[in-house]
Parts: C-alpha cells; structure tokens; sequence
C-alpha cells in the first residue's frame, strides 16, 4: 500500500481509458460471429462515410458561395445548420438507451480534472460531434478557399465554435443522464421522436393540399437575424467583421463566443462534480404498493383464450405477451406501420397524390403497401430470441421439444402481423379503396407464402446468430449483422418472386393466375415450414451453448 | 431395482484444448442430499449444466432415474428441477407470472399452476410486491424465486447451483427445511456451494471435483474415515475439502510472496 504515494498523471489516465475502450471493442470481435458482424458495420460505416463526406462538400460549396458572393447570410444559416443537428442528434439518439456509464470509472482514484477531460473527450467520439466538427472544418475551408486573408480568423471562430458545441453537448446529455435514468422516460423521449418525425413527413403533403402549391413564404434568412446573439450567428458575425476588416466588431463577436465557453464549462464543471462526488442515478422502481388480489372465484370465471393449445405453448404465448406490452420501444414502434400507410397513401395515391401527377392504382399500391409492411415487420421475427436473457435456460430445462417454442414465438409474430395488416387494409380501403378481388385473394395468399417461408430461414438465423437486445432500450440495439444481412436478401428474393408472379398475371391477361400461383406457393410454405420445425429443434439443440452464452451476457 | 437416482459414466466434456470435466462417474442414491464440491474452476457448473441438459456432454453417459438422458431429454426433465448458474430468469414478467409460466412449461393445467404459485410466492414471501416485475427484485428474492420455480412441478431430483447465495439468514432457514422436507419425501437433492458449513449441515453424502475429475466421493462419515487414517487427522468437512484439494502449506507460501500487501 505504501507504494502508492502518488497515483497516474491526468495524461495517463486518459490514455488507459481510451486504451480500455479499444481493448473492449477488440474483444467484442473475437467470436465468429462477431467478426462475421463486423462486415455489417463496415456496410454501416461506408454509407455514414458517404452522408458526411457527401454533406462536407456541400458545406465547402456552401461556404465558398457566400464568401465569393458575398452573400454571408447563408454562412450564418450553415453555421445553424451544423450546430442545430450537433446538438439535437444526441439528444434524440439519448432516448434510444442509457448512454456508457463513464462514470464508473469513479472507482478508480481519478483526479476531477481528468475525469471532467474524459467527459469531454467523450463528447468529441460522438456520431453528432465528429460530422459537425468536420462539416465545421468543410466551412472554413470554403471559406478560406475564397478568401485567402479569412483563413486565420475563420479558423479560430471554427475553434471556438467546435469547442463550444462539445461542452453545450456534453452538459445537455448530463442533464438528459438524469432525465433518462428511468426507462419510461426514455420511451416518452423516443414515442416523441417517432411522432415528430412521422409528423414530419405529413407536413409537405399538408401545405400543398390547402395551399393549392403555393411556396411556403417563411424565409429562413429573416428568421436567423433574429438570432444574433448566439453563437452560431456570433460565429457568422465574426467571419463578416474579418471580412470587412472590422477588427473591434471581429474581437466582441469572439469575445461573446469565448463568454459562452465559459459560462457553459462553468454550469458543466457544476454538473461533473456532482457525479465526481457520487451521485446516484437508479433504474430501479419506487416500492410498489400491494395491490387488492382478485379472488380465485374471479380469476377463475375467467376464461383461458389460449385454451385451444398446449400448456407449454399458452405459457409462452402469455409471456411473450406480457413482454411485448411492457416494451414501450416496441409497441410505440407498433404505430409505424398504419402511420406510414396514411403517409404513402397521401402520397402515391388516393385522389389527390402530393408527390406524382398520377396516382398509383389500388391494384398495384395494395400489394406494394403489404409488401413493404412485411419488409418492416419481420425483420425482429430474425432474432426472435432477442429479449430472453438469461430466461432462455427456461426452453432448455423444462421438459418440451424446442419445435413447441419456435412454434409459439412465430404464432406471436403471426398475430401481430396479422393485427397490423388488418389495421392497414382497413386504412387503405378507407383511403384508396381495396383492390379487385383477384389481387385482393393473391395478395393475401403471398403474404401466406411470404411469412410461412420466412419463418423457417428466421428461426435458423434466430439460433444461429443470436444476439442480446436490452429490454427497453433502443441504443445500440440492432441485430447481428449477419443476421440482417440474410434477412434482407431473402426479403428481396422474395419481393422478386411475387412481383413476377403478380406481372405475369397481367401480361397473360388471366387475372386469377397469381392468386392460384401463390396458393400453391402457400400450401408449399406452410408445409415447408411445419417440416422444418423438428429440424430446428436440432439445430436448436446444437446451437444452445451458443445461444445461451450470447444471451446471458 | 434401487438404480441410482444420478449416474454418470465417464461423463467428459472439453472445450477445446480445455477439458472440464474429465471422464466423471457419479452415483446418487434416491432420496439423498448430495453435495458436489470443489474449487473455483473445477467444473462443478458444468457438471450441473451437463446433468440438467444445459450442456452436451463431450463423451460419457447420464441415466436420471434409471433413465438415458440422451435418448429421453423430454421425460427426464419432467422429473428434475433445476436452479441453474445465474436463476435464468425471464426479467421483466412478475413473481408470479413467472411461476405461472414455469408450471406451464412443467405441463401443470392452468388452476393447479396458479394455486402453487400462490402458495409458493406466500412461503418464500415473497407475494408483498405482486406488481414489481423481476427485475427489480433484490438477489436474494430472486434467489427464492427461482428456488420455487424449480420445485413447482414437484420434481424428484432437484438441481441447485449456489442456491443460498444472497439469501438472508431468515429466508435460508425457511428453504433448509423446505429442502430436508423434501429428502424425507424421497426427492434427490444435488447441491453444489462453497459454504461448507452449509453442506456439512445439509447434506448426507458428498462428492469433490478438482481439475475436472473426481477426487472423493462417499458419505461424510466415509470421508472423514477415509482422510484421517491417523488419529490427529482432520474433522470438519473444510478440513476434509482443503486436505485433498488444497496445496499442503500453499496458502503460507503464497502469503509470503504477497508480503508487499501487508
């Protein structure tokens, strides 16, 4: 003990701690399946990459344009532009999860310093940080492009304005920390992103049709002069004065900048002691009071509605019930699919279609709709076992053949997607109308053949490449790669087949064609898929150490 | 007749280069309390897991109640109950739901499996919070529950794996009985734990693996024979476990290279 007179430098504190984070990543791909998943985050990161490589050349045209031209407004609606996603990104992808508890690392003897470094430095690893600091840094090189004299000023603005997003950020996600410590309020924030961007998309279609297409006559230029004591508009006002070799203005725009910096690392400094000295964020629930029991006379006039099976399958049919109402993420996400039916609908079709000139006819938007709804919906069905934890044991110690959980874990699925196509059938029958009988009967009779013969290839993957999702929580929370890769193509191989089918119908003039072809279809998949059941109870069999090391993490 | 409740032959499992549990035969008579022991990393866990169908053994054979694991997984866990590593619990159903949905999976009709619930969550006290989803239960609540769901069905062998690790001193007492209970009611019980007091207290006979194999097995009485052949030889189940596991004089030794930390 008495060795350790004086502990590690802030420097070296830090560099552990980004050491621990790499060797944490590292070690998540050392399994197999890891490593297959890792071609999934490469897809993911390419088509990042493309987003804010794509949107840095427009924010250096952007800012090349306003220099050159001298039109400077539109510099200060760049500098929004970036600071407004900067910040509302992670507050947004907040309510997806509890965010890394860096804190935790409050154990170790660390210094305040370096633990408020830390905390910063994880505000520059963000997704919003890194695109807004290079979008920043896109600006100023525009900017400097045009005008070679700009460069030093447009580069210490870009400095300050970077370094005032990181600490406006990371106090905003400590704040949210508490706010979203309980996971209802999580949901809460995540049902009002769903809604705003939902209602985000009502909201073209809704200015056309009661303005007859008239422009919308905000300007957003007027708007942002209004907002000329913030720092972005600081940071526009400072580039102007450089400009304008106004070197008085140029020093109290920077200095206003510098004042916010401040005042924002002061309110910050308040808001890490705090949890530098231990404050106590619980996930866990208030007691609960005793609620009145119903009698067992009562409980028992009850009738069982899953009567018509077997014990074991009831038992998981109730369970995977209960866990799919008390999953707010997954019921708010429920919403989507007669949401997005309206939405399509208002667009592509109906009387008054507000993104073509000509609307789509029932007969091809219905089978379209249900085919996208399905895309939507049986995706989760890929990793079935997603939620279990380490209540998967329960399938392998209790005495039924796993046939009976796949079986009752699809009937679930089956019942949703049932529930959600009736609700978008009777949507579009309100909207559109309902297509003509023989499209009606093959589209239904696809959606058989579709779902029956997906459920086989999901059950598979859903044993073969499991991964673990948090009850309740969205960030970070996506399937194995391999996993949504393989549902994806057979969800395209599928589409494909269908749409053939659906054509040949009408290019043979026999509009009763694809209805009789996609019963055959049917009754092949619905008897495919009961074959396979005993030969994914092997597979599940095999599988279970896997499947119950994945899950139990 | 009189087959062994558990029997094992040869019961290996590797993992890799790594063989856990290497070419074990057990024998437990019905209606014992059989403790299995041994150090951290001995392959206790993955015995129970092999012998509740948790884990496929890598060579060897199981027969539960004179019947082969292998060839009649389903009936065999009919008979058992298991309080596996870690509960297994399904988190975020509630105490009784749970159990409900246990004695589903167990084949128990609807009212039979809600009446035992009841009565369990009443015994293990645990009916105080009927609205609080698992998850926010305390360990040693979760401990009793998943205790209750292993013997919901009335197994005739009863797996458990650490069973009163975080129970509370009032609530051990209250599952010792109900487990000495069941023994006189002819149920097998196998338990592994690294309090030895309790197993000395508990159980009747005892097994020890280290490094994957069995190094002593019998009843305590055996064993104690067994060790002290001299008369100053050791007593107490600890002394009997450290005598054949441990590394004569080691912990001395060890101690010394540590001396930094004292």
């Amino acid at each position: 003990m008495a060795h350790v007179t004086s502990g590690p430098g802030i420097f070296a504190q830090i560099r552990l701690v980004a050491e621990l984070r790499w060797r944490v990543q590292r070690n998540l791909i050392r399994n197999r399946n890891s490593r297959l998943d890792l071609f999934g985050m490469i897809w993911a990161a390419l088509f990042a990459s493309v987003f804010v490589i794509g949107l840095c050349w427009l924010f250096w045209w952007g800012a090349y344009f306003s220099v050159s031209t001298g039109h400077f407004g539109w510099l200060l609606l760049l500098f929004w532009g970036i600071c407004l996603f900067w910040q509302a990104f992670p507050i947004f992808i907040a309510g997806f999860g509890a965010p890394f508890e860096f804190r935790t690392l409050l154990r170790f003897p660390m210094r305040f310093s370096a633990f408020y470094i830390i905390g910063l430095a994880y505000g520059l690893a963000d997704f919003a940080a890194i695109c807004g600091s290079c979008w920043l840094l896109s600006v100023a090189i525009g900017v400097g492009s045009a005008k070679l004299s700009l460069v030093a000023p447009v580069l210490l603005v870009i400095v300050l304005l970077i370094w005032m997003n990181i600490t406006l950020e990371r106090l905003l996600s400590s704040w949210l920390e508490r706010l979203l410590a309980r996971r209802r309020t999580r949901e809460l924030l995540f049902g009002l992103f769903i809604l705003l961007s939902v209602s985000a998309q009502f909201l073209r279609p809704a200015i056309i049709h009661y303005s007859e297409g008239a422009r919308a006559s905000v300007s957003a230029l007027r708007f942002v002069s209004y907002l000329s004591p913030f720092p972005p508009s600081l940071a526009g006002s400072a580039v102007i004065a450089a400009d304008e070799g106004r070197a008085v203005q140029f020093l109290v725009s920077v200095g206003a900048l510098l004042i916010y910096i401040v005042i924002l690392s002061g309110l910050l400094w308040r808001r890490f002691s705090a949890q530098y000295r231990g404050e106590e964020l619980s996930e866990a629930s208030a007691p609960v009071q005793a609620a009145t029991k119903l009698s067992s006379a009562v409980e028992q006039q009850k009738s069982d509605p899953l009567r018509l099976f077997s014990p074991q399958i009831a038992a998981i049919l109730t369970k995977e019930f209960k866990y799919l109402v008390r999953n707010g993420f997954v019921l708010i996400s429920l919403l989507m699919p007669p949401l997005l039916v309206l939405l399509f609908s208002s667009q592509f079709a109906g009387k008054h279609p507000s993104v073509i000139h000509t609307r789509i006819t029932s007969d091809s938007f219905f089978p379209g709709m249900m085919g996208y709804l399905i895309l939507m919906l049986m995706t989760p069905a890929y990793n079935c076992f997603a939620y279990e934890g380490k209540g998967i044991r329960n399938y392998y110690t209790a005495p039924i053949r796993f046939r009976d959980v796949l079986l009752a874990k699809n009937l679930m699925y089956a019942a949703i997607l049932f529930f959600e196509i009736a609700m978008a059938t009777m949507l579009l029958s309100i909207r559109i109308g309902l297509p003509s009988s023989p499209v009606l009967v093959a589209t239904i009779l696809a959606l058989v053949f579709a779902v029956a013969g997906q459920f086989a290839i999901a059950d598979w993957v859903s044993l073969s490449f499991p991964r673990k999702l948090e009850y309740g929580s969205m960030r970070g929370q996506r399937g194995s790669g391999v996993s949504i890769w393989i549902a994806f193509g057979v969800q395209i191989l599928l589409a494909g087949i269908c749409t053939m089918i659906l054509f040949t119908g009408r290019w043979t003039g026999n509009p009763w064609l694809p209805a009789e072809a996609f019963a055959a279809l049917a009754a092949a998949s619905l008897g495919g898929y009961f074959a396979a059941l005993d030969a994914l109870s092997v597979v599940a069999e095999k599988k279970k150490e896997i499947l119950i090391e994945t899950l139990s993490k | 007749m009189n087959e062994p409740a558990i029997l094992t032959e040869n019961l290996t499992r590797a993992f890799g280069a790594l063989t856990a549990v290497d070419g074990i035969n057990l024998s437990v008579t019905a209606g014992q309390f059989f403790g299995f022991l041994g150090p951290n990393g001995a392959g206790k866990s993955t015995t129970i897991k092999m012998l509740t169908g948790l884990l496929a053994p890598t060579s060897g054979r199981i027969r539960l109640l004179g019947m082969d694991f292998a060839v009649d997984p389903v009936e065999v866990k009919r008979q058992i109950g298991v309080v596996p590593e870690g509960m297994g619990l399904f988190e975020r159903l509630t105490g009784a739901e749970y159990l409900n949905f246990v004695g589903r999976m167990y084949g128990l009709d609807r009212e039979t499996s809600k009446r035992r619930s009841d009565e369990l969550l009443h015994f293990m006290q645990l009916d105080d919070r009927p609205k609080s989803v698992i998850a926010d239960y305390s360990h040693g609540m979760q401990k009793k529950l998943a205790l209750a769901a292993a013997v919901i069905h009335g197994p005739r062998i009863l797996f458990l794996d650490e069973p009163f690790e975080g129970v509370d001193a009032l609530a051990a007492g209250s599952l010792k009985a109900l487990l000495a209970r069941m023994t006189e009611r002819g149920v097998t019980i196998f338990l592994t734990s690294h309090v030895l007091e309790i197993v000395e207290r508990l159980c009747s006979h005892v097994a020890i693996i280290h490094k994957g194999r069995l190094v002593a097995q019998g009843s305590l009485d055996e064993l104690r024979a067994g060790i002290s052949a001299d008369d100053s030889g050791p007593r107490t189940l600890e002394q009997i476990f450290l005598s054949i596991v441990g590394q004569g004089g080691g912990t001395h030794s060890q101690l010394e290279e540590l001396s930094w930390l004292t």
